[in-house]
């Protein structure tokens, strides 16, 4: 299965759930995705969902001055991502347990 | 929209820049904060020291813009001018909709179904007996049984039927619709291929004059040649004359059948000495039919038919030329040839314009291919 399709699907509980650990800067957050496992995470997609998710209330964000290069981003979960992660991590589940019954089941 | 600091290298200057290209659509706000995150990322990036290029470590920058925009949840590139040419699209769709027409065509369409289902149940029979010549209308003889043939047919037509009437699932549907397109398509490229192989042993023949064929062995641009009619330079009509082609061959014409008058005649060729009637004297020779076949009065008959009037060419005198170019030996008596060997041509002096153009005339014969 192509896992680069499932990923548009949960990029969004994936970078809530990221940021929710530590607040963390665009590369940084795509690195930590892809330490965690999710290696076809696409760049522009991690800084994209940022983008979004900072759009729609769900993050804020802080600036940090570098000492070398230009300044960082930093992204921070609020109330409302919290909300929108435990939402999501819910159907995420339901989601999971119902295509895992479905495996489990497959041979019956 | 540039970027407060620009990133270290060159290649990342060009990407960015690249980008920015890509994203140029967009709401400036929304483009200058999506290009601060790239040039932070470039950034990030060339801290890892890592060597690979960027368009392969991002891929392209139009891959990377595009990626980014579905991300960020905004429109694909393009993707906001195409829309009023669907919604035009989509109006026209419904004009055409709620048009009268349209219904009266999709009832009709609905009440000519089971036709489709009895055409295409034949067919599935038909077109494979057809492709194995084995051809047969109505019934095409299956493997060269016709009995066999209806029993096939017959059943798949009461199958197609059936078919038609039950409720399908999409994908047979889909399937099926297919299949029925194929089959009629071929059909219809054998039914168009038969009829163009047949065409030339039955009817085309005598329409089409391309070519010299059959009763009309001459043919010129105006149709079948029916006569030859010969003139001296001085426009004295010829009589008798033997005609060749280039080869030596004797100059042959079709009869003609149809008569400005309407009676019918018949060909009376002049014979030779050992009877053999000679086809290449001209001017062919008609008299009127004996046996009275016209529809005709025989009174009302024209009992010679003239010569069409023609425009002759006026040559220099032949003592100009000095050329003996007028024949003498050409006079209007009926000269049977005693022999087939063709005489010192005197048209072979002429100038080549010598040749007249008939001119049709009240009198003249209305030509053979009324038939």
């Amino acid at each position: 299965m192509d896992a680069s399709q499932l990923l548009k699907g949960v990029l969004d509980v994936a970078v809530l759930a990221v940021v929710r650990q530590a607040d963390g800067y665009g590369y940084d957050v795509v690195r930590r995705l892809r330490t965690a496992g999710l290696e076809g995470v696409g760049d522009a997609s991690v800084y994209g969902t940022l983008r979004r998710l900072y759009q729609a209330g769900a993050l804020t964000s802080y600036v940090v001055p570098s000492d070398e290069g230009p300044h960082r981003k930093y992204y921070a979960i609020n109330d409302r991502g919290r909300s929108v992660l435990e939402d999501s991590g819910k159907t995420w589940r339901t989601f999971v347990d119902a295509v895992d019954g479905l495996l489990d089941g497959a041979p019956a | 929209m540039t970027a407060p600091i620009a990133p270290g290298t060159q290649e990342a200057r060009d990407y960015l820049a690249d980008v920015e290209h890509e994203l140029a659509d967009l709401p400036a706000d929304e483009r200058a904060a999506l290009l601060e995150d790239l040039e932070q990322h470039l950034a990030a990036l060339a801290e890892e020291g890592d060597d690979c290029p960027l368009v392969i470590r991002l891929g392209s920058p139009a891959a990377y813009a595009e990626e980014l925009r579905a991300a960020a949840g905004l429109p694909a590139q393009g993707g906001a001018r195409p829309a009023p040419r669907r919604d035009e699209l989509r109006r026209l769709l419904a004009q055409v909709e709620a048009h009268p027409l349209t219904g009266e065509v999709r009832r009709l369409w609905a009440e000519l179904r089971p036709a489709w289902w009895v055409l295409r149940g034949y067919l599935l029979i038909a077109l494979p007996s057809a492709l194995a010549g084995q051809w047969d209308f109505p019934v095409p003889a299956a493997l060269g049984s016709h009995v066999l043939g209806l029993l096939l047919v017959v059943g798949a037509i009461a199958g197609s039927v059936v078919l038609g009437r039950r409720q399908l699932t999409p994908s047979a549907t889909r399937l099926l619709t297919v299949g029925g397109a194929v089959l009629a398509l071929l059909s219809f490229l054998v039914a168009v291929g038969g009829t163009q192989s047949s065409t030339y042993v039955d009817y085309a023949t005598p329409v089409v004059y391309d070519q010299a064929v059959g009763d009309f062995p001459l043919v010129s641009r105006y149709g079948p040649v029916t006569d030859v009619l010969p003139y001296a330079a001085d426009g004295t009509p010829l009589q008798g004359v033997l005609l060749y082609d280039q080869d030596g061959r004797p100059l042959q014409v079709g009869v003609q059948e149809w008569w400005a008058d309407g009676c019918s005649r018949v060909l009376r060729q002049p014979l030779a000495a050992d009877g053999v009637p000679v086809p290449h004297a001209f001017p062919q020779t008609y008299v009127l039919d004996p046996t009275g076949g016209g529809l005709e009065d025989p009174a009302l008959c024209d009992l010679v038919t003239d010569r069409p009037e023609v425009s002759l060419p006026v040559f220099p005198s032949a003592a100009a030329t000095g050329t003996p170019a007028v024949p003498t030996s050409a006079v209007p008596t009926s000269a049977v040839p005693t022999s087939a060997v063709p005489a010192p041509a005197p048209t072979s002096a002429l100038p080549t314009g010598a040749v007249p153009t008939p001119a049709p005339a009240p009198a003249t014969p209305t030509g053979a291919a009324g038939n």
